[in-house]
């Protein structure tokens, strides 16, 4: 509280005021130790009292308090920073939002940063490749990367001089991102991948062009190419480099996707999808919600509760089989999703039997308990792709025999101890 | 749902879960799991189990209260089922004796007057098995107790040190236990 006193203190010396010092700790005392403020709120709240007490305009302190003090890009590293810079304008980019302005890209000799001008700024137009003082902008984070904000508080001033934008001139396409194993992925970087189209998911959704599913030997990965990246279609079974791609974490799941700075090329070689192919062997403990007689939404597929489907709204669903299940082998659980096909042939039940059964009994539940009744508690291996937490399965068996070598092997281990 | 994770279904034979009495339990999160450390190390929460339904008897006074003795080579495991396990009790209302089942659920513990822990299941689930289900889960879980058997000799983890410490495990004696079961399939 000393330190804190003091610095105010500091602070008015400049102004040429001298505050006595006990004056300042006493109040800072009273709301720190009897109101219980936080010392930095407690701080403003002396401070403000003493600007006005001596009748000085709080602007003009706090304005001299931020007087350009110079930052370099890549010193910028703490949320909530203000920061002044000298900066160049590399790239101005179509702004996505009524209440922007201007959103793009700054540079000088140390890097390159995002910036965003609100409307409500009310700045001067930038122009790309001119150079600015920029006064007063916040430092924000947005996925772990730094942008600055130009707001009210912001000014801009063009300067004669040519800011150096690190390494010379700055071309996006000449920065290419890093080629990354699927597996490796995680959210919040720019990526260059190669994969193999495994699945095209029908999506009628006007801003997607295309989704579905890419792997490489390592993993498989959602993809989504927006329509707004105006990139070519690819194909299933095809395999291509998808360069400068976006990977982002949603709902725990990490997904990649195509923009405007992203390219396809389509490669000669066919990648093997590999080791993406997991092998569990378990028990059914459990079959999950969402699982038997669904609907499903005929624009998307997607399932529909309560007769929703989260992106089309009320429509008329498609019926499908399905199971969630859960296998356990005793250390460890594996979810499951197994579809209509190998859900008919498992439990001996084909769709339109199980609609009619659903019909009879006026409940779609009926289907699920028989599922239950089938399926749980009993031993099978499953393969398939692996996708965030579920083996999409392409094939289920369920166990038919005993093991009688290792029944073997354990006896002659616990006779001889 | 970050921290959040299924617990697995441990394989313990019926004489094992008998012999546990060692409950543990985070008690700075009110929803914290409880779990029971056996003599072998296994710290069970959720288990699963196949064995043959040989008594059940409605207990309940006011609802209908159920309770299934399973029992597998080593002894017998009790399952309670009442109006919070619908369909657990329902399967128990309804099946005929004996029967092989399959149950997954959950451990609980009680502590009688004089110290003494009983330990008992609470069904998620009751399935009724075929008798190779039943011979594959004796596998697995002798499998299994004779990994978590070795893990205490050697006292390779956190669990197998605690279970030692606390019943000071005779494995011989469990060794001989998974020796019956693996001979009840022959």
């Amino acid at each position: 509280m000393k330190q804190t006193a003091e610095s105010i203190r500091d602070r008015f010396l400049k102004l040429g005021i001298d505050v006595p010092v006990e004056d300042i700790e006493s109040r800072l005392d009273e709301l720190i130790t009897k109101f219980k403020v936080p010392s930095n709120e407690a701080q403003r709240s002396v401070t403000n009292y003493f600007l006005k007490k001596y009748s000085i305009p709080k602007n003009e302190f706090y304005v001299r308090q931020a007087e350009p003090q110079l930052t370099k890009i890549v010193d910028i590293s703490e949320n909530g920073q203000w920061a002044n810079l000298k900066a160049k304008v590399v790239q101005l980019w179509e702004n996505t939002h009524e209440s922007i302005s201007q959103v793009g890209l700054l540079g000088d000799e140390t890097g390159i940063i995002k910036f965003t001008e609100w409307k409500n700024a009310e700045l001067p137009e930038l122009e790309q490749g001119e150079s600015y003082l920029f006064r007063s902008v916040v430092v924000g984070e947005y996925n772990g990367r730094f942008q600055v904000q130009l707001n009210k508080n912001s000014s801009v001033e063009k300067l004669d001089e040519v800011i150096g934008v690190g390494g010379g001139d700055f071309v996006p396409a000449a920065r290419e991102s890093e080629l990354r194993n699927i597996s490796d992925l995680v959210g919040g970087q720019w990526a260059t991948v190669k994969g193999k189209v495994v699945q095209l998911w029908e999506n009628s959704h006007e801003s997607i062009e295309q989704a579905g599913l890419l792997g490489d030997q390592t993993g498989v990965i959602k993809f989504t190419n927006w329509a707004s990246s105006e990139l070519q279609d690819m194909e299933e079974g095809k395999s291509y480099i998808l360069k400068n791609v976006v990977v982002n974490e949603w709902g725990g799941k990490t997904q990649i996707q195509l923009n405007r700075s992203s390219s396809i090329e389509e490669l000669d070689e066919d990648i093997e999808v590999g080791s993406a192919t997991s092998t569990y062997l378990g028990a059914m403990v459990d079959i999950q919600t969402g699982s038997g007689l669904i609907k499903r939404c005929p624009e998307c597929k997607r399932a529909l509760v309560k007769g929703a489907c989260p992106e089309h709204g009320k429509v008329k669903g498609e019926y499908d089989l399905r199971i969630k299940a859960v296998l356990d082998s005793g250390t460890s659980t594996q979810d499951a999703l197994i579809n209509r096909e190998l859900t008919e042939k498992l439990a001996g039940l084909s769709l339109d039997t199980a609609i009619a059964m659903a019909a009879d009994a006026l409940d779609p539940g009926v289907v699920m308990d028989k599922l239950k009744t089938e399926l749980v508690g009993r031993y099978y291996t499953v393969t398939g792709h692996k996708l965030d937490r579920y083996i999409l399965v392409d094939s289920i068996t369920p166990r038919t025999s005993l093991d009688r070598e290792m029944i073997d092997e354990m006896l002659v281990e616990l006779e001889v101890q | 749902m970050p921290g959040f994770f299924r617990e697995a279904a441990r394989r313990i034979f019926a004489q094992e879960l008998k012999d546990s009495n060692l409950t543990s339990r985070d008690e700075s999160d009110q929803y914290a799991p409880q779990y029971l450390l056996t003599p072998t190390g296994a710290k069970v929460n959720r288990i699963f189990l196949v064995g043959t339904l040989i008594e059940k008897e409605d207990i309940g006074t006011d609802s209908e209260y159920w309770r299934g003795r399973v029992s597998d080579p080593t002894g017998s495991f009790l399952v309670y089922a009442g109006q919070y396990q619908p369909e657990a009790a329902q399967f128990l209302a309804e099946c005929e004796l004996p029967a092989f089942v399959a149950v997954v659920g959950k451990t609980s513990t009680y502590t009688t007057d004089d110290g003494n822990v009983l330990t008992s299941i609470r069904p998620e689930s009751i399935q009724q098995v075929d008798e190779l289900t039943r011979n594959l889960w004796v596998l697995d879980t002798a499998k299994q107790t004779l990994e978590r058997i070795r893990a205490v000799e050697a006292e390779i983890d956190q669990n197998s040190k605690l279970a030692k410490e606390h019943y000071l495990t005779d494995t011989g004696h469990y060794r001989s236990i998974v020796k019956k079961a693996l001979e009840s399939l022959k």
